[in-house]
């Protein structure tokens, strides 16, 4: 089942949630250049940490939503950490100092270190992911990509009708396997259903183009029901992001 | 404000890229300022076509041939570009899910008004305000996904509405809702016509609401070409045979309009009439539940249900949007698998049934035509997985069906008409004549051919033995077909009775030119 994030009126209204989505977007890819450029754990911990709680304090979101959407991703970054750990190359080296044999596996301090570094950066990342999406409506990112980005608006307006389509694409793919198995063929996967999803895909957008077309879409310069302008709330928000970053990631490694 | 506008079309004709045969052909109609203009035909007549060509989509983003003059306020639409007509001319189309663009209610009723340029002050004031006329007052922060049907397609007609076109275009606006949802679109149409705000033109086959709204009606053949254009008194009493003959629906009120005789005299009774032996039983069904989410808080869709049918039943399945008739119907064809209970097809699970032996035991046919198509031409849609001596009866039963593979078999599915469309979904389950049948809502969009060929091919599968069951809205497939009526409430069965059967042979006494028109009975 697909679900679909659905941030709340109060996480919108709250001051992560007024913060230009396109800022947002700049911030998020910013921080994630930064947990590239270094392999120390504590950065990394501390991005994650940051995170989480200006998505309770600044983005209102609820710690029982916040840990129902991290707690997949906090899993998969200790599956990737503890996989990294064990199966590090490093343990392999007869040089490196072993912390401990357990069973077949032999662990050495670097490997351990390394499949703790990179657990540590996932979880920053998903921490990140969790706080963009449960503090921005789809509509205002559009508008904010059209309207600030510079975005062309049929791509822009393209993508969100795209978007609120995908719960259609999960039915149709199980419509589609389900009419497989009526009609006698295997229900299972086969490339005949991409086929077939793929020709429903091409006929809703074609409907879609048709209906916005209808509306007068691509006439003329548009209106804005939503104009977007920059504020202090996101010069407050970059100033912060950037001093996060910079001690975060920058100072450890100048010192 | 845009004034309501006249329509003056001479010769209209359109023929899709690709095809020899126009969609529609010598179409000529005058509609005044503030009238309503009922536009009826079989499926495949061109209707949509039709609607697509006064909104100024045809043929600027379709391809095709289009020729005759189109007059909207004296000006004419195909020597300028159609976009400029955006402001004067809105349509709606049949789909909701497919018209809505935006994430919320309100913005994706400014989207049109944002097209325009419509400055911020006027659109802050005209969003509410076409919102709470539209009955979706107080929605403005919803979700479109979120919406019922009804509520989409009214928030599709408010989007339209909010730039104050002076002609509305309807493309059969209520054929994919449920009575309920459908009477709040047509009340919403009843005030426009009312207050004569725009001019309206509607294409629709729910006559019973319809006519009383038409100033004028224009009914196109089966070839695309004016059957008459009029008064609708006069259409009805110069063409009403005419346009029954095609398989247009007409009102009841009108002699020759219903499909049903008015006086049934049962005379060859169907094997499930009260008082006949009963016939073997095909399905049984015991302490039935199914939720689509897993999570133990979730409302289950169907929520514990007893039922058997026997050969020859004729089961109508009845209630509203989300009462659970479809996860039922696929739950007893073994489509779902039920989260505790069990169904047995015969002595077997249906669910645990290899595909091939299940196809040949039941048949389905999907709500929605094109979810269900997997070939990409007529011939090789009907042929799919079948046996030889099937393949051979498949020809007979397209004929049936009006859809001859002479004509048919190259075409694609998808670009069949609606109608079109789910009689081959239906030729599709026919084929194999499986003795559990079942159709969900089998009569959306029919014209009355259509219905008609539709309900004696149902009576003869009973006729041979075969169980039939369809989810449906439509009261007159009830009537007119079911022996069992099953009602269906939040997953629950509320009631399930014997109702009157007319049977097969009793069939439209007043109309023989239309029984003889769907093929030998």
């Amino acid at each position: 089942m697909m679900v679909r994030v659905d941030p709340t009126d109060d996480q919108l209204a709250s001051p992560l949630g007024r913060v230009s989505p396109l800022l947002k977007l700049a911030i998020a890819g910013a921080w994630f250049v930064g947990l590239f450029l270094t392999t120390e754990i504590l950065p990394a911990l501390a991005l994650a940490g940051i995170a989480v709680g200006a998505s309770l304090v600044l983005g209102y979101v609820p710690a029982g939503t916040l840990g129902r959407g991290l707690a997949p991703l906090w899993i998969a970054a200790l599956a990737v950490g503890l996989f990294n750990g064990l199966f590090s190359p490093l343990n392999s080296d007869p040089a490196l100092h072993e912390l401990a044999i357990i069973g077949p596996f032999r662990l050495t301090e670097p490997g351990v270190i390394a499949g703790v570094g990179l657990a540590s950066r996932v979880l920053a990342i998903a921490a990140i992911g969790v706080l963009f999406a449960q503090t921005t409506d789809a509509t205002r990112l559009v508008d904010s990509l059209v309207q600030q980005g510079r975005v062309p608006e049929r791509f822009g307006y393209g993508a969100l009708a795209a978007y609120q389509a995908v719960p259609r694409f999960a039915e149709d793919l199980s419509t589609l396997r389900q009419a497989r198995r009526i009609r006698g063929l295997r229900s299972s996967w086969h490339p005949r259903l991409l086929v077939g999803l793929l020709v429903l895909a091409i006929r809703h957008a074609d409907r879609l183009a048709l209906a916005m077309d209808a509306r007068g879409f691509g006439t003329g310069p548009r209106s804005r029901y939503r104009p977007m302008h920059w504020g202090l709330i996101d010069l407050g928000a970059g100033a912060g992001a950037a001093v996060v970053l910079a001690i975060v990631v920058v100072l450890p490694r100048v010192t | 404000m845009t004034d309501p506008m006249a329509i003056v079309a001479r010769d209209l004709q359109f023929t899709y890229a690709g095809r020899l045969r126009p969609a529609f052909r010598d179409v000529s109609f005058v509609v005044e300022p503030g009238e309503c203009l009922l536009v009826v035909g079989p499926s495949g007549s061109g209707k949509s076509t039709l609607a697509l060509a006064l909104a100024g989509l045809v043929p600027y983003d379709i391809p095709g041939e289009f020729s005759g003059d189109l007059e909207l306020d004296g000006s004419g639409v195909t020597a300028t570009s159609p976009r400029s007509g955006a402001s004067r001319v809105g349509i709606v189309f049949q789909d909701p899910g497919s018209q809505l663009v935006m994430d919320r209610v309100e913005d994706d009723v400014a989207f049109g008004l944002e097209s325009l340029g419509w400055t911020l002050e006027a659109m802050r004031e005209r969003v509410p305000q076409i919102l709470e006329a539209s009955g979706l007052g107080g929605h403005g922060r919803r979700r479109p996904t979120r919406l019922s049907g009804g509520e989409q397609q009214r928030l599709a007609l408010a989007g339209v509405l909010a730039p104050r076109p002076g002609l509305l275009v309807l493309d059969e606006p209520t054929s994919n809702l449920d009575p309920v949802a459908a009477a709040g679109v047509f009340e919403r149409l009843e005030r426009i016509r009312a207050e004569r705000s725009h001019t309206v033109v509607l294409v629709e086959h729910r006559v019973e609401r319809a006519w009383p709204l038409a100033d004028r009606v224009l009914a196109l053949g089966r070839d695309g070409s004016p059957i008459d254009v009029g008064a609708p008194t006069e259409v009805l009493a110069r063409s009403g045979t005419a346009m029954a003959a095609a398989g247009i629906w007409l009102p009841a009120r009108v002699p020759g309009g219903s499909s049903r005789p008015a006086t049934a005299e049962p005379l060859d009774r169907g094997p499930d009439s009260p008082g006949d032996e009963p016939g073997a039983p095909i399905v049984r069904a015991h302490g039935l539940r199914f939720g689509y989410e897993r999570s133990r808080t979730a409302e289950p869709a169907i929520r514990g249900i007893d039922l058997e049918f026997r050969a020859g039943d004729r089961v109508a399945l009845v209630g509203s949007n989300g009462s659970g008739k479809s996860t039922l119907a696929r739950l007893l064809v073994g489509l779902l698998r039920p989260d505790r209970g069990w169904v047995r097809l015969g002595n077997q699970d249906p669910s645990r049934l290899p595909a091939a032996r299940l196809s040949r035991v039941a048949g389905y046919v999907f709500q929605e035509p094109e979810r269900q198509f997997l070939a990409t031409r007529v011939d090789q849609e009907i042929a799919l997985g079948l046996t030889l001596g099937e393949k051979s009866s498949a020809i007979q039963l397209m004929d049936r069906l009006g859809l001859p593979l002479e004509t048919f078999a190259d075409r694609s599915p998808y670009q069949l008409s609606g109608g079109e469309q789910r009689r081959l979904s239906l030729a599709c389950a026919l084929v194999r004549d499986p003795a559990f049948l079942v159709l969900d809502e089998p009569t959306f969009g029919q014209d009355r051919l259509g219905y008609e060929s539709l309900l004696e091919i149902l009576h003869d599968r009973v006729g041979d033995g075969a169980c039939v069951l369809a989810a449906t809205h439509d009261e007159r497939l009830v009537e007119d077909f079911a022996g069992r009526r099953i009602a269906l409430e939040d997953g629950w069965v509320i009631t399930d009775e014997r109702v009157g059967v007319p049977s097969s042979t009793d069939r439209l006494p007043d109309q023989p030119d239309s029984a003889a028109l769907v093929g030998p009975s």
